[in-house]
């Protein structure tokens, strides 16, 4: 009876004109969600080694320099220079192996060698777990990355042509390679296995641990220091014009740049955009149905004084309201969860077409439960603050 | 205890208003006073509805001040009954909707019990009307019935007969004292002139 009662003066539009916007601002929020989730393994190739925060930037080969040994090389000075960029969190050196290095594979008595050259970066731009991608000297086995790209090389280019079988990624991991590495002067030699522990798709180079990089260096180099040709960049965000400016102003090259980073930006920013419009029509949506529980319990003051009077519980009076707010809005989510799955059906076909795998189905909904929650919650405490005030005359 | 919109000023003799005062339950009050004189106020401040007074207000020795909202709530339910002047009914149910509303939050009388009360108040063949189209007479003998559908320790009726002749006056005062007696309670009843006809009633002016 008490529902009844309070229920009246119930505006019918009002409360339809909050289902409708809440209904759309959750949509879009879950359903711009859900497409990013769903279309972004399209643009982020999946890399484990080296963040998508990391640029490795070389100088512009030209024919001016190409005779020009080291003209490629950074200066400290133009080190120092990026270092001071305010879009730079780190900058790391390569430094590349002043020794010759011969690979050789033996494979079912077929020999096959070919000369290779090593490339190590600090660790800290490595992210390959742990112990992995470590090496202590004394070691025989030298962990090594390669980039995707010579395999890819290998089993489309040469293995075809040559005869030789394909490499699928863990059979290619499971091969020795033999190393053997020859001082410049021809006077010192050392024989070691290599084991490949990764494949790249931003790095093209073959890169070994810094710590065997120095050791070797040490046993078999000149001893002279070089100046680093590539650097690695750790970035705050890749999408900033400001890089490309610099990067154009000193005619540097980002490597292995495949413009999945802009595509990437750009649905960021899309999606930015339209997760900004869901959230404004959503808070508009929110003051809608503040407004009009405020009106509906302004109008019914007097039922709920006399209520409070008889000695009603104030959640008993309040009860009615709340229901309205909770009904409401999980009919508003269901139904823009409903429509984001409609919408994700719509386009998942496409999306298959252009190789991208789906996203967790979890996180846009989780996202949108969690504004009706934080929605619920703001109306039914101001509910029950207009129930309590008007308690006393 | 004294409202404070008579704060300012200089009132005249008061048995109630700047003094201490205890009603006992099991005895039954007669509150008289002119009209602006405070009857109102006073039943709204010992019900809770209002605080702006001065001075305390204790229940069994304990200060009210520091009652929350639900605290109230519970008093109304199960120890205090109160008819307000303005009656507070709801115009759109009927007298039995009205009624059972406040005993469905005590659960206290029996349906039968309501009829009879009813009955007695020669209401009963208005049961089923609308009291928003009910005299301000029948109004209040409704407004009784629902205010007596509670155990209570004590049942603050405000002008509570204003509208009823002698002969219902009588008949309504009767029904009060028995259903007080039963519950070992204490009545305090206003009035401007026209007082609920109680016999042994303590005379207090306001």
């Amino acid at each position: 009876m008490i529902g009844k009662l309070l229920r009246k003066n119930t505006s019918p539009a009002r409360i339809a004109g909050f289902l409708l916007s809440n209904f759309i601002g959750l949509a879009i929020i879950v359903g711009g969600l859900q497409f990013y989730e769903d279309a972004s393994s399209l643009f982020t190739s999946e890399d484990s080694f080296v963040k998508s925060d990391f640029l490795v930037i070389n100088k512009k080969v030209t024919s001016a320099n190409t005779w020009d040994r080291g003209s490629s090389d950074f200066s400290r000075e133009e080190i120092a220079d990026l270092k001071g960029q305010p879009w730079v969190r780190d900058v790391g050196e390569f430094s590349s192996a002043d020794y010759r290095v011969m690979a050789s594979v033996n494979q079912g008595g077929r020999g096959m060698s070919t000369l290779l050259f090593f490339e190590s970066i600090p660790d800290g731009f490595v992210d390959a777990g742990g112990s992995a991608w470590n090496y202590r000297p004394g070691e025989e086995i030298v962990p090594l990355i390669i980039s995707k790209d010579y395999l890819t090389l290998y089993n489309f280019g040469f293995a075809n042509s040559a005869g030789l079988p394909q490499m699928s990624e863990s059979i290619m991991s499971g091969i020795p390679l033999q190393l053997t590495l020859t001082s410049e002067d021809g006077l010192r030699r050392k024989v070691m296995q290599g084991r490949v522990v990764g494949y790249s798709n931003r790095l093209n180079t073959i890169l070994v641990p810094d710590s065997f990089m120095e050791w070797s260096r040490r046993e078999l180099g000149s001893g002279k220091s070089e100046s680093p040709s590539r650097l690695i960049v750790d970035v705050n965000s890749p999408g900033d014009v400001a890089i490309k400016k610099y990067l154009d102003e000193h005619s540097l090259e980002v490597a292995g740049d495949k413009t999945g980073s802009s595509a990437s930006y750009l649905l960021k920013v899309v999606v930015g955009i339209v997760l900004a419009v869901g959230i404004v029509i959503t808070l508009l949506s929110f003051f809608i149905l503040l407004l009009s529980m405020s009106l509906l319990m302004e109008k019914n003051r007097d039922k709920l004084h006399s209520l409070l009077m008889l000695g009603c519980p104030v959640k008993d009076v309040a009860a009615p309201y709340i229901r309205i707010v909770v009904g409401v809005s999980v009919l508003a989510y269901l139904l823009a969860v409903g429509c984001s799955e409609c919408l994700r059906l719509s386009y998942t076909g496409a999306l298959e077409g252009l190789g991208a795998e789906k996203g967790g189905w979890w996180f846009a909904p989780a996202v949108g439960l969690l504004l009706t929650l934080i929605m619920i919650i703001f109306n039914v405490r101001s509910v029950r603050r207009r129930v309590i005030n008007s308690f006393r005359n | 205890m004294l409202p404070r919109v008579f704060s300012a000023e200089s009132i005249p003799f008061s048995e109630v208003w700047k003094s201490t005062l205890t009603f006992r339950r099991g005895c039954f009050y007669l509150v008289e006073a002119a009209s602006g004189g405070g009857k109102s106020s006073m039943c709204s401040f010992i019900y809770g509805a209002r605080r702006d007074f001065e001075g305390r207000l204790l229940f069994d020795g304990n200060d009210t001040e520091s009652l929350k909202i639900d605290q109230w709530q519970k008093l109304r339910r199960e120890s205090l009954a109160y008819l307000p002047q303005e009656l507070s009914l709801f115009p759109e149910l009927t007298a039995l909707q009205n009624i059972e509303l406040k005993n469905s939050l005590t659960g206290y009388v029996e349906k039968g019990r309501i009829e009879e009360w009813l009955h007695i108040l020669g209401i009963d063949s208005r049961r089923d009307y609308p009291v928003g189209r009910m005299s301000v007479g029948q109004q209040q003998r409704v407004g009784l019935i629902r205010a007596i559908c509670q155990p209570f320790d004590f049942i603050l009726l405000d002008e509570p007969v204003s509208h009823l002749d002698e002969e219902n006056n009588r008949i309504a005062a009767r029904m009060i004292m028995e259903e007080a007696r039963r519950q070992g309670a204490g009545v305090i009843s206003t009035s401007v002139g026209n007082p609920l006809l109680m016999e042994d009633a303590l005379s207090l002016k306001l």
